[in-house]
């Protein structure tokens, strides 16, 4: 009969492995950088971020009031954009009671030139904001309506007298040259303007597909009024022609609504399980590596196996890889938890949402059951290779095949289940033992059948019986046989348990 | 009762036999030496006995039962190739080692505590063994294999790389290991300290057993080699196999190189020579070292070890 597990040698060689794993300086950042990474991103991001508005001067040759016109329309354009999220804050919150009669009370409809000017007569953002500041309860952050996306200045000397290929060369040395107040966009409407309908746009950048849209919108509008005027139609009836527009009435679903971005919501904490998985899985496996070279190298093992058996010895190591893992994971949640804390509403506002997919027992010991398969069935590849080799270059060429076969399919999951597609590829890595705990974490958001998990779930579990079997047959017969590199054929013999 | 009991031992690899119906009993408070060069089955015969390669065939009684690391508690195991966590201090290694062997926390680092003050090691408890020398390590992983008192203790060629100084502490240890009772089972292929040491020995040559016996029986299996000094031809006396002449003087007297045959004692070959009226001016008996008994029967070390190189795969 085959002696039983002796736990209290394993809990010994998972505190050894936790206590080695806990000394290393590259545990520590690693914990470490994840949170600061956290934090310090959104800084960085404001940092890089472009939030100076962009210059454009437009020069009309015309003699009409296309610039005023363009002025107009990006205005316009700016308030529509900055009601449309103050509606979407006011309805987050829910603060419509602040002025139910006000544009941004209402959700029904895309809003339009008689909604923005009722808007504006109203005191603009301002009153709106003193409004809804009056009735904001606490922990609900103050809105901060997004920066202005265009100014236009005047026309910089250089232009004013600049004609035809000048002019263009004019433009180009004014954004070369290192001047703030330069024009970033030069908007060119020739003298024969509309005869010639043609509009030149010179840009430091290329430009956004929406400014070349927008200005489209206002030109092609001051030209056909100025058609019409020409076919003797009076001003007043041209402008009412233009600005006919019909109601279009918008049933959109709440902030985190909706199909898609409910989705999303909803695969943030799933599919950020299944990341960590595999982030920590290859971590901590390295580090357990690590260990294995050492004791190998340093000619530990006749040591320890005069005292331990070798399958204690590797579910010892098992165990400190799985504890190093879910410290790893705690910290990180504990971070998050701060973080959500301490920044009130925003995340918390967000997290909720997304705990729902993830919140009933059932799910949570779904979760703890394929994490921890999860750990047990990768970190033994982890073990196996530790068990064959002598040095960590020579485990590097094991290493590389593991991890592409992990990553490679996983990094597809994650965007595959972000496009909101469940298609066979995602049907078929739920079923491969080796892809099912991050298949089946990265789908609780989606939504997964019972029967899959439960089906999944049971192949896991005997896969991992049946790899653990045989890696502690390979673990056994490598541990001594040090100095050579392991045959393929020989490797088949140890994996198969042939004596010798 | 014998603490091990090897019985018809045979141990394959493929096609190479490691060790070949190997059969021998180690008593408590004795000494072993194990001898035999480098292939000969001594590290996998001990590898057997610890539980961590299994026998082809024959049986292993290590204090009465079958080799299990449940005999870890009574066994002590310092291995030819030898290392220690680097970054674990000498005090907690010993003591991870004694509760590997299921000791308590607190027993293993008395006991250590005690190991370490006689190797003179005390202020380095804390130490790290990478922050040690390469002699300081040596006595730590000593102190691991003899933390739990063991009954049996078992030591693959621990002489190799120890410096005098270190050779000398081992042999107390392994000396006082024997006085309260311990089986000690040494590996080696040095003789002065087999000779130093030993109650009892083992020859091994390419797994098979060549001898058994204490220092003074493996020093009688070589026939003695006698110098005589006579005027009469010693080639025809009783128990002579063969007389070599040397130096012949002026007076008549000659010098002779003498083997007896086997099982013949000298004494009586002495004895023969006065009853019978030989002359005899010089008689000096050369009895064959523990050396000369290992060259004749085991041979030079192999060069080639195929044994060795198997077992490691």
């Amino acid at each position: 009969m085959k002696p039983s597990i002796d736990i209290t040698n394993v809990l010994l060689v998972a505190r050894r492995e936790i206590h080695q794993i806990l000394k290393m300086k590259s545990f520590w950042l690693t914990l470490l950088i994840l949170p600061v990474a956290f934090a310090l991103g959104p800084i960085f991001a404001d940092t890089l971020e472009d939030n100076e508005p962009t210059r454009v001067t437009v020069v009309d040759r015309s003699g009409g009031d296309a610039e005023q016109a363009l002025e107009a329309l990006f205005a316009a354009e700016e308030a529509q954009g900055l009601l449309r999220e103050l509606s979407r804050y006011v309805r987050r919150y829910d603060l419509q009671h602040a002025d139910p009669q006000a544009p941004w009370a209402k959700h029904d409809r895309w809003y339009t030139a008689a909604d923005i000017i009722a808007f504006e007569r109203a005191g603009g953002i301002e009153a709106a904001l003193e409004k809804i500041d009056a009735v904001r309860p606490e922990g609900v952050p103050a809105f901060e309506p997004e920066e202005t996306q265009y100014i236009f200045s005047p026309i910089p000397e250089a232009l004013i007298a600049a004609e035809g290929e000048a002019f263009g060369t004019q433009a180009r040395a004014l954004f070369d040259a290192d001047d703030d107040t330069a024009p970033e966009i030069v908007v060119l409407i020739g003298e024969n303007y509309p005869a010639n309908p043609r509009i030149q746009l010179f840009s430091a950048n290329p430009p956004q597909g929406s400014f070349v849209t927008t200005i489209q919108e206002a030109l092609t509008a001051d030209l056909r009024a100025r058609l019409l005027a020409a076919q003797g139609i009076p001003p007043a009836n041209a402008a009412a022609v233009q600005s006919a527009a019909p109601i279009v009435a918008v049933d959109t679903p709440p902030p985190g609504g909706g199909a898609r971005e409910a989705l999303l919501v909803r695969s943030i904490v799933p599919l950020a399980l299944a990341y960590i998985l595999v982030m920590s899985l290859i971590l901590s496996g390295s580090w357990m590596l690590q260990g294995s070279v050492e004791e190998r190298s340093k000619k530990l093992l006749e040591s320890l196996l005069a005292c331990i058996r070798p399958e204690d010895l590797m579910y010892g190591k098992l165990l400190g890889s799985l504890s190093v893992g879910l410290l790893m994971i705690l910290v990180w949640g504990a971070c998050a938890g701060v973080a959500a804390y301490a920044t009130h509403g925003v995340i918390a506002d967000m997290i909720r949402p997304a705990l729902d997919p993830v919140s009933s027992p059932g799910i949570i010991a779904a979760i703890l059951f394929f994490f921890i398969a999860g750990y047990i069935a990768i970190s033994a590849l982890f073990v196996a290779i530790g068990a064959m080799v002598d040095s960590m270059s020579e485990a590097q060429g094991y290493l590389m095949p593991v991890m592409l076969l992990i990553l490679l399919p996983v990094t597809f999951l994650i965007q595959t289940i972000l496009a909101g597609n469940s298609g066979w590829i995602v049907q078929v890595l739920t079923w491969v033992p080796l892809w099912t705990p991050f298949t089946v974490l990265a789908r609780l958001g989606m939504g997964i059948e019972w029967w899959e998990m439960v089906g999944s779930g049971a192949l896991l579990a005997t896969a991992i019986a049946l790899e653990l079997v045989l890696i502690g047959r390979l673990f056994r017969a490598s541990l001594l046989a040090s100095g050579q590199k392991p045959s393929f054929k020989r490797m088949i013999e140890r994996l198969r348990g042939t004596p010798g | 009762m014998s603490v091990l009991q090897v019985s018809h031992l045979v141990k394959r690899f493929d096609n190479v036999v490691a060790v070949d119906d190997l059969s021998f009993t180690v008593a408590p408070g004795q000494i072993f030496g194990f001898l035999g060069g480098n292939g000969a089955g001594k590290t996998t015969t001990l590898r057997m006995v610890l539980d961590i390669i299994r026998p082809t065939s024959g049986t292993i009684s290590v204090l009465g039962s079958a080799p299990d690391r449940r005999n870890a508690q009574a066994i002590g195991f310092l291995p030819e190739e030898r290392g220690l966590y680097a970054g674990m201090s000498a005090i907690d290694t010993i003591v991870y080692f004694g509760r590997l062997k299921g000791m308590k926390a607190a027993e293993a680092h008395s006991r250590g505590m005690d190991l370490l003050a006689r190797f003179d090691l005390a202020g380095r408890a804390r130490s790290d063994i990478g922050d040690m020398s390469k002699g300081m390590a040596q006595k730590v992983q000593l102190a691991t294999s003899l933390v739990n008192d063991p009954a049996l203790l078992m030591l693959d060629e621990p002489f190799s790389g120890l410096d005098p100084v270190n050779q000398g502490l081992l042999e107390d240890e392994i000396l006082r290991a024997s006085r309260r009772g311990a089986a000690v089972i040494f590996s080696t292929h040095v003789m002065q300290h087999a000779e130093r040491l030993c109650d009892r020995l083992l020859l091994l040559r390419n797994g098979r057993k060549r001898f058994e016996g204490t220092l003074d029986e493996a020093r009688a299996a070589l026939p003695a080699r006698l110098i005589a000094t006579a005027k009469t031809d010693l080639s025809q006396v009783l128990g002579v196999a063969r007389a070599e002449r040397g130096e012949t003087r002026s007076d008549g007297w000659q010098d002779w190189t003498l083997h007896l045959s086997d099982g013949v004692d000298p004494a009586a070959v002495l004895e023969h020579c006065s009853s019978n009226a030989i002359a005899l001016r010089r008689w000096d008996e050369h009895r064959a070292s523990l050396h000369d008994v290992f060259v004749q029967l085991v041979g030079a070390d192999p060069e080639h070890d195929p044994v060795a190189a198997e077992a490691a795969r």
